[in-house]
């Protein structure tokens, strides 16, 4: 599996999804920034770490959809651009350890993206001089969390990108999540732990309630619940992917 | 030729809703040859020879490979077993010697063979080039070198002449030639081209319409391809009388009479013959059935190719 993984990142070479993938994060930081800045100016009560692990969480519900969407689609392109598909699965590896290895390749670019956001968080507290020393379980538990919710979401988009030739679908898709994911707030939990999409914002550890007298950033309790649907939806999606995917005529 | 079995199937079919694209064909190919698989455009080659790969699970029968059932031993065939299925399979960001590289990685080859399997593709000095700036017959050539890359046991190539010029047709042709002698490979390939495989196959089976009509070797096959001679006389049916009593074979065929395969004295002698009974003999010909005739008669005169 080591060497598969191996040729994955040999194949994305000069794809550079790395400096997508930054592109994005840079848009992404820049819009927080600024919200937790505007935040903070408008109530100094809110220059606490708590907000901007909340401001990242929300933001990742827009963001990650479309950046994980992009990031499968151009690793799964290319095998239909090129027609390798047919070539590989040709070869004595299996179609399963070939899907699975990509599934990793994903997933350690957008955990590499999601440590990107980690560091973003500890300058910005830094900068702004938050009270208190960097709280690493909140840290731990949105690194977790994010990760979490790409695994399932991640697994969903290799399924689509890999079962429809034509991309525009799996980046419809991603668009889609990340629509769904930006409002999933103004759902009703019942309907909004359907999507994974929402799962960013309700794995987040921290939560903002909405007071008449002043709104304020919660550390939320770890739902067991809300991590055993994300899993769940991650396994479902990948091995139902995977099974569609290994079984397809090319 | 060794007897023993490198491909075999029985039965094998593909149904697509009602349409039968590969129907019971019972194809064997032996150790040491080239295989021409030959037949019209959608006659159901590449149908077939994906299922040989296991990229298509068959409809109906069975596939042995050295031996091997290919539903139970996939693995261990295809590691012994190098194709180029279609158009050839590339990336196009990468360049020849990266693409050959990934596969090298999954073959777990040497690096000699990479080298060598462009060389003998003469890609050598277009390796470091980005495949997607390949010309298509240059793709064509990576593909082979790929499926080479391993020099395996077994090689299937699906029209792999597609898209070279006359001269790369050429060095193709050539290089198949000579795998089963140089390396030990027994080479499948398909083409719609007659010309094609009748200057490079072995043995041959021509299929159409997914059904197999005739396997055998090629110079059985070229042993179809004999002379007849035809005669045209004033009455063409008194002369069928007077040859029969006289123990020859003719035929009513069209406006002529069709007397088979006949020695120089015997055409000589019927000649005579007719012209002492008063019948006047106005044409003899001789006709030379072609390749390309008995193909058509086997595949359906007037199709396209």
């Amino acid at each position: 599996m080591i060497k598969l993984l191996g040729l994955e990142y040999y194949k994305i070479r000069r794809k550079k999804i790395g400096i997508m993938m930054i592109l994005f994060l840079v848009v992404e930081m820049l819009w927080a920034f600024m919200s937790i800045s505007r935040s903070i100016a408008s109530n100094p009560d809110h220059a606490v770490w708590e907000s901007v692990f909340f401001s990242i969480s929300s933001m990742n519900g827009l963001f990650m959809p479309i950046m994980s969407a992009v990031v499968v689609s151009r690793i799964c392109d290319m095998e239909h651009k090129g027609s390798t598909w047919k070539m590989l699965a040709a070869t004595n590896v299996g179609r399963g350890r070939l899907y699975a290895a990509k599934y990793i390749c994903t997933n350690s670019l957008i955990l590499y993206g999601i440590g990107v956001q980690a560091l973003f968080i500890m300058v910005i507290g830094l900068t702004k001089d938050f009270p208190g020393t960097l709280p690493s379980d909140l840290l731990f538990r949105f690194i977790g969390g994010t990760l979490l919710t790409t695994l399932a979401v991640a697994a969903l988009q290799q399924w689509i990108s890999f079962a429809i030739k034509n991309q525009a679908f799996a980046l419809g898709l991603g668009m889609l999540g990340g629509f769904i994911g930006m409002t999933a707030g103004l759902f009703p939990a019942a309907i909004r732990h359907l999507f994974i999409w929402s799962y960013y914002l309700d794995l987040s550890p921290v939560t903002y309630r909405y007071a008449e007298s002043a709104s304020v950033y919660i550390v939320q309790p770890e739902s067991v619940g809300i991590v055993l649907g994300s899993l769940i939806m991650t396994l479902l999606f990948y091995f139902v992917g995977n099974f569609h995917v290994s079984r397809q005529e090319i | 030729m060794s007897a023993l079995a490198i491909v075999q199937t029985q039965n094998l079919s593909k149904t697509y809703g009602a349409n039968n694209s590969v129907n019971k064909v019972d194809l064997r190919v032996q150790e040491g040859e080239i295989y021409g698989f030959l037949g019209p455009n959608g006659a159901g080659k590449t149908t077939t020879l994906k299922m040989l790969l296991g990229l298509i699970k068959p409809t109906e029968g069975t596939i042995h490979i050295f031996g091997e059932n290919l539903s139970k031993h996939r693995p261990s065939i295809l590691q012994r077993t190098g194709s180029l299925i279609e158009s050839p399979s590339y990336y196009g960001h990468l360049t020849g010697l990266e693409n050959m590289k990934v596969m090298q990685r999954l073959r777990n080859v040497p690096d000699k063979n990479v080298h060598e399997a462009l060389r003998i593709v003469r890609l050598e000095n277009q390796k470091n080039k980005k495949t997607e700036q390949y010309s298509l017959g240059m793709k064509q050539r990576l593909g082979i070198a790929m499926a080479l890359l391993a020099f395996p046991k077994l090689l299937i190539l699906d029209e792999p002449t597609n898209g070279l010029d006359p001269a790369g047709i050429g060095e193709i042709r050539e290089l198949i030639k000579s795998l089963p002698e140089r390396y030990g490979i027994t080479v499948l390939l398909s083409s719609h081209l007659l010309s094609e495989i009748e200057q490079i196959a072995t043995s041959v089976g021509i299929i159409t319409q997914g059904n197999l009509l005739y396997q055998g070797s090629m110079a059985s096959l070229r042993q179809k391809n004999r002379n007849a001679i035809f005669m045209k006389t004033g009455d063409n049916a008194k002369a069928e009388q007077l040859l029969l009593t006289q123990g020859y074979s003719p035929a009513q065929s069209g406006s002529r009479l069709e007397l088979g395969t006949l020695q120089d004295t015997e055409v000589a002698e019927m000649n005579r013959l007719l012209v002492e009974h008063r019948i006047e003999v106005t044409r003899i010909e001789e006709q030379k059935k072609s390749l390309e005739d008995i193909f058509l008669e086997l595949t359906g005169k007037g199709r396209s190719l």
